[in-house]
């Protein structure tokens, strides 16, 4: 018999709950609440069969572009061919997660905010570029003694010891 | 001496997943309750608030909750032990009582939210299905029922406490069937036998009944009823008192109590994490300083 092409064939280990993770979702997965423009991890919770996404999109993150009674819009990324189309698709909250991809932005930005209120208030300009990390500054070696070596011309008796 | 084969191996404990903690301790039903917190995702924020009612040996517990993630929120509550104030000093579980928290919690909760003016509910308790009518200003308050994990039949008190918050003036989802007086045979509510319950009807029957075949065991069963001198045909107004008593005033009294007397400590009191490193780094030091006596004798 052929191999079937299922909507969720391949998923066995894929869609499976983890080693002693089984039976109810804790609750903080209802709670959370999402607004459009967020940034979501489609991460499937095989113990809920409604709303699942296609394997494909395990493990993709996408933005909200909608958000309805139980479920929540996400626009991924997917290539197909030569190009990367937006795929929308409708997703139950249990198999989402907010992203953290965008956290580290947000605070540099907070922190950025910051520095240049305090700067404006001491009246100087700065810039808060990131910089990248440049080549390490050069350093003197302490405490080092020079051992000359050179090469001794080869000898076979010596070599034959451990075989002969 | 028989010998058992060990039924529960090391392998067994390994694979063993727990269950969560209150469904352990067998207090919470997570099936009920995911389904009861779970708000549309298109209302964002709007708190969904569930009437909790649970039973104790001696006390009834009605709350209004709504859930965050760092825990349940509790808007309001009403206890049976605090009806004394109400002039109800005995039968704090039965029925009628049950009847009494629930509308001392919904008059409560409606004057928090200044809409008490608005929607008085049913002042008149007749027993028959009331449910609360919205007003032109605002909609009613609107709580989910929560049972717990009690078996919901007919004639229930949670089914009591049901009926006190709405003759109250909450707005919450139910149907009569399962109201003490509701007949299986015709599908109906007879609304004179639930405003028996509710006044404590049964109860003034049993003892009736008591005090004609039984009289010892009257005397014993219904001590406390007879040292405040409460009669069968005396509850009925004593839970009318009662009712308006509730609805004129359900602010909670604030019971003014000392400060707990110290108590002398017998164990040790845990030490916060920065105790426990400093303790640390001062340890290391003296072990460093003492081993670095003893390799310096080494050395000699």
């Amino acid at each position: 018999m052929p191999a079937g092409h299922g909507l969720r064939s391949r998923t066995r280990d894929l869609f499976a709950r983890p080693f002693r993770k089984k039976g109810y979702i804790p609750l903080t997965t209802y709670l959370r609440t999402y607004k459009i423009g967020d940034y979501v991890d489609v991460k499937v919770n095989g113990a809920v069969h409604k709303g699942m996404p296609h394997k494909f999109y395990h493990g993709r993150t996408g933005k909200v572009w909608n958000v309805t009674k139980r479920a929540i819009g996400v626009e991924i990324n997917k290539q197909v061919g030569n190009r990367i189309i937006r795929k929308r698709i409708h997703v139950r909250v249990e198999h989402v997660q907010p992203s953290r991809c965008a956290e580290e932005f947000r605070l540099r930005k907070k922190k950025n905010d910051e520095l240049k209120a305090e700067a404006k208030a001491r009246g100087e300009i700065i810039s808060t570029k990131r910089q990248p990390e440049g080549p390490k500054p050069g350093f003197m070696v302490e405490g080092a003694t020079l051992e000359t070596v050179t090469p001794i011309p080869y000898d076979v008796v010596n070599d034959l010891k451990g075989g002969y | 001496m028989v010998f058992i084969k060990a039924q529960k191996s090391k392998a067994y404990f390994k694979r063993f997943q727990v269950k969560y903690k209150r469904r352990r301790q067998g207090k919470t039903d997570y099936r009920a309750r995911i389904r009861l917190i779970n708000q549309d995702k298109n209302k964002y924020n709007t708190p969904k608030y569930r009437f909790v009612v649970r039973f104790s040996n001696k006390d009834i517990v009605a709350q209004i909750i709504s859930a965050t993630i760092a825990g349940d929120l509790i808007l309001s509550a009403a206890y049976s032990h605090e009806l004394p104030h109400y002039g109800l000093a005995v039968g704090l579980t039965n029925y009628a009582a049950a009847y009494c928290t629930g509308l001392l919690l919904a008059r409560r909760v409606l004057k928090k939210l200044e809409m008490d003016e608005e929607y008085e509910g049913n002042v008149e308790a007749t027993g028959e299905d009331f449910s609360v009518e919205p007003s032109e200003s605002r909609r009613p308050f609107r709580a989910l029922l929560d049972v717990g994990l009690v078996r919901t039949t007919t004639g229930n008190r949670v089914f009591g406490a049901l009926k006190g918050a709405l003759d109250g003036g909450l707005d919450i989802p139910h149907s009569d069937k399962r109201f003490a007086g509701f007949k299986k045979d015709d599908k109906q509510l007879d609304a004179e036998i639930h405003r028996k319950y509710i006044f404590g009807g049964h109860v003034a029957d049993y003892m009736r009944i008591l005090m004609e075949d039984e009289p010892e065991k009257y005397q014993s069963h219904f001590s406390e009823y007879i040292k405040r001198g409460i009669g069968a045909d005396d509850i009925d107004s004593l839970y009318k008192k009662v009712h308006a008593a509730i609805r004129a005033d359900p602010t909670p009294k604030k019971s003014t109590k000392e400060p707990p007397k110290e108590k002398k400590r017998y164990n040790l009191k845990k030490l916060t994490y920065e105790q426990k490193k400093a303790k640390l780094i001062e340890r290391l030091n003296a072990l460093n300083d003492a081993g670095g006596d003893d390799d310096d004798e080494d050395e000699d």
